[in-house]
């Protein structure tokens, strides 16, 4: 199983919805990348994943998300690398943001549109977030 | 219900049941059996759901309280292939057919494949424990070797033979089993 996903925004959800389905695919022996691009850099910035924004209105989730244990999104992204999933970061992005590698997570490989093109075109799954 | 291995990821949500369980499966021979151990109802569906893209044997689950016990047999590497060499063989519906002539049936399997599904009166010795056991088997009669899938009971059967056993190796076995079925703890 190949799967590739676009995370492109950068809220606490989407960072759920992201790194819960990539863990699992590569649990389950999958091969796995993620493209980061614009907000999405977000997941994987050293300092802004930690305290990720709920969606307006949502907050009162919060408490849900300790109540259920849920894991905490450094946590994810430690399980994720654990597991072989690959990081990419959009270069063109990083870039209009004033990024460089040294801002994100360790392990993280740059790329552009057709690195993530050659990845997913061959892909069982692909999903944008 | 006996596992070689056991997991705890209670209390914890999805999806890290799945990724404990991956973790655990790693550590584990061929053939051994992983216990899980889970608070999240979801992981009822999402453990069949893993077994099935990796391979690996769903068996069930039990429900203890607010705790669900999965239990999961690793895969052999290239389990489905392996070629059968003993020659004496019998099909389910044949095997089906000679249940009320009180013959002896020796399921090979592990205790917990064996607890979630067995035929009623089959005695329970895992191809593990074959060599020690042997002599629980009656030599003056036919015995049948039943597995999941006939590969293991084709080893069982040939191991037998060798010691002088009258042995019939019952293909596929409980994989596609629709005769009775009894359970046990």
């Amino acid at each position: 199983m190949k799967v590739a996903i676009i995370a492109a925004n950068g809220g606490a959800f989407d960072a759920y919805k992201v790194f819960n389905i990539a863990t699992a695919a590569a649990a389950a022996d999958g091969e796995v990348e993620i493209f980061f691009t614009f907000e999405g850099l977000n997941l994987i910035h050293k300092e802004a994943y930690k305290q990720l924004p709920m969606p307006e209105g949502t907050e009162h989730f919060q408490e849900g998300f300790e109540k259920a244990n849920v894991p905490s999104i450094p946590e994810l992204v430690e399980m994720a690398n654990d597991l072989g999933v690959k990081f990419v970061a959009c270069q063109m992005t990083m870039d209009v943001m004033g990024l460089t590698k040294e801002d994100f997570v360790d392990g993280i490989e740059v790329g552009g549109a057709a690195t993530f093109l050659n990845y997913a075109k061959d892909a069982d799954i692909t999903l944008t977030f | 219900m006996k596992a070689d291995f056991t997991v705890d990821a209670s209390g914890l949500t999805c999806p890290m049941p799945i990724v404990k369980t991956k973790k655990a499966i790693n550590e584990l021979e061929g053939g051994q059996v992983l216990e899980v151990l889970a608070t999240d109802k979801g992981s009822i569906a999402d453990i069949q759901a893993w077994a099935e893209s990796t391979g690996h044997q769903y068996l069930g689950t039990k429900e203890d309280g607010d705790v669900l016990k999965h239990y999961i047999r690793k895969a052999f590497e290239g389990e489905e292939k392996e070629e059968k060499k003993h020659d004496k063989t019998i099909d389910n519906d044949g095997l089906k057919n000679k249940l009320d002539d009180n013959i002896t049936i020796i399921d090979v399997r592990e205790p917990a494949e064996y607890a979630f599904g067995h035929i009623p009166g089959a005695i329970s010795i895992p191809m593990g424990e074959l060599e020690d056991r042997m002599d629980e088997i009656g030599q003056d009669q036919e015995v049948y070797v039943v597995c999941r899938t006939g590969n293991r009971s084709d080893m069982a059967a040939q191991k037998l033979s060798e010691k002088g056993y009258n042995v019939i190796n019952v293909v596929p076995g409980m994989s596609q089993w629709d005769g009775p079925v009894e359970k046990s703890e």
